[in-house]
């Protein structure tokens, strides 16, 4: 079973710069990424790079949710930092999945019948792994903005 | 509707609240979602069944997106409000999916490879849709939070001067500062030149000081030093029989009272740029 559900991530890693292109043309023009319209171009493929390289580390792990609280706190904390709103930065990840898929469905990776089975399995387990680093991220986020909230209230 | 969704679609509609109830026994006691733990059971159970039915709303639109902000919006201004963190509020979320499809999955829905097909279709589907409300909810409870940081901000966004009379690099907070300076060294050499004493006028000095601080952040300590070595250039040309001491106290208290608000300030300006 995991030998099926990695071929998408495996696809994923080996074109991840192609993926990586793609993703940024649409998140530079989409409505709900607004803040990345005016970002550097290289400068997000290589956060897409680097995303999809950690995402299969993730992938494998024996212990996923605790390897992405490693992984995908830094990365909550840099997207703060440069003052990305939190509903563009898990949008612009949902788009990072959504491009995975699309890539795969592009290379007709599932068309036979014993392929769709492998399809949802490799998209539920994708899922569920979003859903652990879409859940970091948003902990992080409140937790630094909870922090910031706190000093304001200190200095009234 | 899509003839691909219309099975999971259907199931969910007349399963609402069975799928309902599955989610919130999951979702309150779940580890990852402790804020929900302590909520009143109808009440968890009723979001899940408003999501479910909003789940063919959804479906059925012309526009899904609009649709959705109907639920997500109330979704997230309940929860928000019952202060539950945004993390657990989209956890939860995750969780809804996750227990609708495991649902149809418990059932044999998609069982032949035509409907192992169908399942692929209504998986991407039902992410899109979740998707659409995790943003929505997201989005609102983003905007709330703003609310909330504006309200906490009022009375010092005042003092700030941030509208368009007191905007950045406006002439009138120099104005209005040069004048209080002016007052401030009239008032010194009345009281030291005049009537050679150090009286509490210096206690009036905080006004400029704590107002050129919050208009300028850690710039503003300038002003704090300007007024302390003007207490001190004239008590040394003035009041030659009285010691120093109190007043050298003073303008280390101006400099002091400037740098903290200055640098708090900082701290509040990089939170209003934040949101």
């Amino acid at each position: 079973m995991k030998a099926f559900t990695a071929k998408l991530v495996d696809l994923t890693q080996k074109n991840a710069e192609v993926i990586a292109q793609q993703w940024a043309k649409d998140v530079k023009t989409n409505s709900k990424t607004y803040t990345y319209h005016g970002a550097s171009e290289d400068k997000i493929i290589l956060q897409a790079k680097d995303f999809y390289s950690n995402f299969q580390m993730m992938f494998f792990h024996e212990l996923p949710y605790e390897q992405a609280e490693e992984i995908f706190e830094k990365y909550a904390e840099a997207r703060y930092r440069e003052g990305i709103p939190l509903h563009e930065a898990l949008y612009a990840l949902i788009l990072m999945r959504r491009h995975m898929w699309l890539y795969a469905e592009f290379q007709a990776m599932f068309n036979a019948e014993v392929e769709h089975r492998q399809a949802i399995g490799s998209l539920s387990r994708t899922i569920l792994m979003f859903d652990y680093i879409m859940y970091v991220i948003a902990r992080k986020f409140w937790k630094l903005m909870k922090l910031e909230l706190l000093a304001i209230k200190n200095t009234q | 509707m899509q003839a691909y969704a219309a099975k999971l679609i259907e199931l969910i509609e007349s399963k609402a609240e069975s799928i309902a109830k599955q989610w919130a026994a999951d979702v309150m006691k779940h580890d990852r979602t402790p804020s929900y733990h302590s909520l009143p059971n109808d009440m968890v159970i009723e979001q899940g069944t408003d999501f479910y039915r909003l789940f063919r709303r959804m479906s059925l639109a012309e526009n899904s997106y609009d649709e959705a902000k109907t639920f997500s919006w109330k979704y997230a201004e309940d929860f928000y409000r019952k202060k539950i963190p945004l993390h657990e509020a989209i956890y939860a979320l995750m969780l809804m999916r996750r227990h609708l499809w495991l649902y149809a999955e418990f059932q044999g829905t998609f069982v032949t490879a035509l409907e192992k097909q169908q399942a692929v279709e209504s998986l991407n589907r039902t992410i899109l849709l979740f998707d659409y409300v995790s943003y929505q909810v997201i989005e609102k409870y983003q905007e709330l939070i703003i609310g909330s940081v504006e309200r906490r901000l009022g009375a010092i966004k005042t003092l700030m001067m941030t509208g368009p009379i007191g905007g950045k690099g406006s002439t009138y907070k120099v104005g209005l500062m040069t004048i209080f300076l002016l007052v401030a060294c009239i008032l010194t050499y009345h009281y030291h030149a005049t009537l050679k004493t150090e009286d509490i006028f210096t206690h009036l000095f905080y006004i400029p000081v704590i107002l050129a601080s919050i208009w300028w952040g850690k710039k503003g300590i300038f002003a704090a030093i300007f007024l302390g070595v003007l207490i001190l250039t004239s008590h040394a040309l003035f009041l030659t029989g009285i010691p120093i001491s109190g007043d050298v106290v003073r303008a280390i208290m101006f400099v002091v009272i400037g740098g903290v608000i200055g640098w708090l300030m900082e701290g509040i300006k990089k939170l209003e740029e934040l949101y």
